[in-house]
């Protein structure tokens, strides 16, 4: 990077703000995915005014930039591809207004998730997107990547609880779109933006919708004996049209792993079970605990369990949450999966993925947002046996092509980034990515913002090519 | 094509079929658009057939608007060129319904009426109960983003549209998002398309997560004499840990609609009335019954009643149909769509009533308690329609909008109005050269819907 562009960049942002040299570099190589990339000089704005300044110095210097929040995504949205500048957003975490009567919040986007929930909780309000990655992520971050969490299930993804985002587009330019008002007329661009990965602008404001905390809540764990049972209790409360707030699935590998580490109680010798959470009214939360503990009954479940109280609930949670670290303890690093399928296919999809890890002698781990169809096996692995590796990325593509072929997506909640996007044709046409890509030209011309990320390579006109990087050697955070 | 060209017309009936172009009076007359009308009503049969319209419209430099039942082209700006009316109603097909996982994939052309039928053997529905709904397609729904009371607890069309398949403006057949509920591969274009009036694509195919139908409902109705009071309790529930699914608010104007004819003899229609629905387990709407009850006492409520489930679905029916009821009262009534915040909304009625008394004008309100007014000013019984005064109030009436931070659009008013006013889009917005950016990319010509939308696109 020329020595001038970073003078300029401490001229504005200060000495602090701005860092280039090689060791402090090293921490923004990575996030939460397999991926790696190293920026050229990484800055901390304050504010608005200053990341549309940067972006004017990246343009004068014809520099990419790359917006950046905890760094905890799982697609690598927040790696720079090929140097240049990364915009990390860790100082504009200022919670800007609360309006409880109406139910919003204007916040910057380095604030984290849960410190946003956490600030409203004495008003009995919270906001709904739940990523297991709360406790760091960012909603800078949540909005760039549409994150979802075991509660999308009843509550939907990030994209339905923004109204408003103030933007720095890619010319430098400040404005916005939405508001705090439930809908505008106009095109719904706040629609188009959340979930774009931060390939179209830069976001420099959000409001959000905050949500009422239910009356009550229950946590229930069923145990099984057999995958299929599990599986087929899913289908079954899905097809039964009862719709709790969170339905997760763990294996029984991945709940050893997560007992020996966070000892929730989880039982050792199951083949699986299902996190099932229901909130609402007192009514609502008793009639479908007794409807669900009836399906899960029926499907075999050897044991219905309903947390007793909120620290046991806490602890089944912390389970879940805390289960992909916990597989992280038995190998140097896995390659985490984020497919959906339509939810009736979860039996033969659960099927297929231990063929696919027999067949390639893997280990995979699943964790799932089962209700939803959204799928996260992990596959652990060496990055250390090349060899394994080749084997890892074959699975993997196995897994991804048979959720496509049974109607499904490549990506529920974790994005495409630079981990999926030559992934991107076997759900999309040639036409579809075209259209797609013009899209990104008319709010980013230059191809200079987040280049690299969400469409093939051999697809982007216009913008920096590079070749895919080496997988990390970092585990992840 | 002012006045078609044979040629026009052949190399058309080639496209769909001889049997599927028309250019009688009688098929062009319910497909004008404001005070213009097509020159040829052409019926495609898929995606295919429609860009080759597309494109032969760009050869020909020909504007195309879509349509479908017809119950919405008087939304928008008039447009500033049309030739060819898009029929889409030979695509009616449902293309795949997984009752099991409760998901829907749809041709545009799908009445709304049929679609709910065909849910409702699987016990479920689609919260869509939107207006002129014996005739409303999905499409239309959709490319109008027409709200339903049920937003309160499902969210707009954006909230549970999973993806679609569309045609844009130089004839790319394409599509977005999906058709699982948890989605987020590639870029959102379909939300796009969701409110665009046609003017960015034309849609062949829409997928849909489907809900499942409450096993029991109660309606409740709590009148008020004053709009601060009605929208106090509105905030009470809002604040509260019930979960209704409708909460609506009728202005004496509007609970004069709402409650005419069958009204429960217990409803005062001169109040502001707050309709609210709960629905689920019977438990729960029980429990709605009494807090409700309550609750309404707490916030000075001159009445609470329960309606019966006659009076419920005549109700929610008048609910869900209220512009057209208002527009069949008086066809040259004035209908404004405000999104707004909850704390502004009775400031804002205050104001209109008030505006609407100044320029002897009958003003009638229905608002979703989440954020929307419908507003409609109309001409008083037995005079002509004042379509200057229509005109001179509409710009007070943005201005008041925003001054209480509100986003106003005229939906409905005579074309003659509109060529009278700034536009039914109201003032300028920030976003504008962005949208403009997003037109260039759908429809670089300009041939689809042209002047429709805001900003002149």
């Amino acid at each position: 990077m020329q020595p001038k562009l970073i003078r300029e960049l401490i001229a504005l942002l200060g000495p602090k703000a701005v860092l280039s040299q090689p060791e402090d570099l090293m921490l923004y190589e990575y996030d939460g995915s397999v991926e790696l990339g190293s920026p050229e000089c990484v800055v901390f704005p304050g504010s608005a005014r200053d990341v549309a300044e940067i972006v004017r110095l990246a343009n004068r210097y014809e520099t990419p930039i790359v917006g950046r929040g905890a760094g905890t995504g799982l697609s690598g949205g927040a790696i720079s591809r090929n140097g240049g500048i990364v915009i990390v957003f860790s100082r504009m975490n200022r919670i800007l207004e609360i309006d409880a009567a109406n139910l919003r919040a204007v916040v910057q986007p380095g604030v984290v998730n849960l410190d946003l929930s956490r600030a409203v909780e004495h008003l009995g309000l919270y906001f709904a997107p739940d990523p297991s990655s709360q406790k760091s992520c960012t909603i800078g971050g949540n909005v760039s990547e549409n994150s979802g969490g075991p509660h999308t299930l009843a509550y939907g993804v990030t994209a339905n609880h923004v109204t408003g985002l103030e933007l720095v587009l890619p010319d430098g330019e400040i404005t916005r779109i939405g508001g705090k008002i439930i809908e505008t007329p106009g095109y719904d661009l706040d629609g188009l933006l959340v979930g774009s990965e931060g390939t179209l602008a830069l976001v420099s404001e959000i409001t959000v919708r905050l949500s009422r905390k239910p009356e009550a809540v229950k946590t229930l764990l069923a145990v099984y004996d057999t995958l299929d049972d599990t599986t087929e209790s899913v289908v079954d409360i899905t097809v039964r049209a009862i719709t709790p707030a969170a339905c997760e699935m763990l294996d029984g590998f991945t709940l050893r792993a997560v007992e020996d580490y966070v000892h929730a109680g989880f039982p050792k010798d199951c083949a699986a079970v299902l996190l099932i959470e229901v909130e609402g009214l007192i009514e609502t939360v008793e009639a479908q605990a007794a409807e669900i503990t009836e399906v899960c009954k029926l499907h075999h479940a050897r044991e219905v369990r309903v947390a007793r109280d909120d620290r046991e609930r806490d602890l089944l949670w912390k389970g879940r949450k805390n289960a992909f670290g916990a597989l992280g303890r038995l190998s140097p690093m896995y390659y985490v999966q984020d497919g959906v399928i339509p939810r009736t296919r979860l039996p033969e999809t659960l099927r297929c993925i231990e063929e696919v890890a027999l067949k390639y002698d893997l280990q995979i781990g699943n964790i799932f947002h089962a209700g939803d169809g959204n799928l996260h096996p992990l596959i652990l692995f060496d990055e250390r046996d090349r060899e394994q590796f080749q084997r890892v990325v074959a699975a993997g593509g196995e897994i991804m092509r048979h959720c496509v072929a049974v109607g499904g997506a490549l990506t529920g909640e974790h994005g495409v980034g630079m981990e999926k996007n030559e992934l991107m044709p076997l759900m999309f046409t040639p036409e579809d990515l075209a259209l797609m890509q013009r899209v990104r030209a008319a709010f980013n011309p230059a191809g200079r913002l987040n280049p690299g990320k969400v469409l093939p390579l051999g697809k982007a006109c216009g913008e920096i090519r590079v070749q895919p990087l080496p997988v990390s050697t970092t585990a992840p955070a | 094509m002012s006045q078609p060209a044979q040629a026009s017309l052949t190399r058309l009936e080639e496209i769909v079929g001889g049997a599927h172009v028309f250019t009688g009076p009688a098929e062009l007359a319910p497909r004008q658009v404001d005070d213009m009308s097509p020159s040829a009503v052409v019926r495609p049969a898929d995606a295919a057939q429609i860009s080759e319209v597309i494109r032969f419209a760009i050869a020909e430099k020909l504007a195309v608007i879509p349509c479908g039942g017809c119950t919405k082209l008087g939304i928008g700006s008039p447009p500033v060129r049309y030739d060819i009316a898009l029929d889409l109603t030979r695509m009616n097909r449902v293309l795949s319904y997984d009752p099991r996982d409760l998901t829907l994939g749809v041709e545009p052309g799908a009445r709304i009426e049929d679609l709910l039928r065909v849910l409702a053997e699987h016990k479920q529905f689609l919260p869509l109960a939107v207006p002129f709904s014996d005739r409303a397609t999905i499409g239309g729904i959709a490319a109008a983003n027409s709200s339903s009371p049920l937003r309160h607890s499902y969210g707009g069309v954006r909230d549970f549209c999973l993806g679609m398949e569309f045609v844009t403006g130089d004839g790319t057949v394409a599509k977005s998002g999906g058709r699982v509920v948890k989605n987020v591969t590639g870029y959102d274009l379909h939300k796009l398309l969701i409110g665009s009036l046609g003017t960015l694509a034309v849609i062949t195919r829409l997928n849909f997560r489907t809900f499942p139908l409450p096993q029991a409902h109660g309606t409740f109705v709590a009148s008020f004499s004053e709009a601060e009071t009605a929208f106090g309790f509105c905030r009470d529930i809002a604040h509260s840990v019930l979960t209704p699914q409708i909460v609506e608010v009728a202005d004496p104007g509007a609970a004069h609609f709402l409650f005419s004819g069958q009204t429960p003899a217990r409803i005062t229609p001169q109040q502001w009335s707050v309709v609210i629905s709960a629905s689920g387990q019977p438990s729960v709407v029980d429990r709605h019954a009494r807090e409700l009850g309550h609750m309404a006492v707490a916030a000075n409520a001159d009445e609470f009643v329960r309606l019966t489930d006659e009076e419920h679905s005549s109700v929610l029916a008048r609910i869900r149909e209220f512009p057209r009821l208002v527009l069949e009262a008086a066809p040259t009534a004035m209908i404004f769509r405000i999104g707004i915040l909850p704390t502004a909304m009775a400031p804002l009625l205050t104001r209109l009533h008030q505006l609407a008394a100044q320029n002897n004008l009958e003003f009638a309100a229905l608002t979703r308690a989440t954020g929307i007014v419908y507003a409609a000013f109309l001409p008083e019984e037995g005079t002509p329609t004042p379509f200057a005064v229509l005109a001179s109030t509409s710009s007070v009436i943005f201005q008041v909008c925003s001054e209480k931070t509100g986003q106003a659009m005229i939906e409905w008013c005579p074309a003659k109005v509109k060529r009278a006013t700034g536009g039914v889009w109201g003032p300028a917005r920030q976003d504008s050269a962005l949208m403009q950016r997003v037109k260039n990319v759908f429809d670089p010509q300009s041939i689809l819907s042209p002047g429709r939308f805001a900003g002149g696109i």
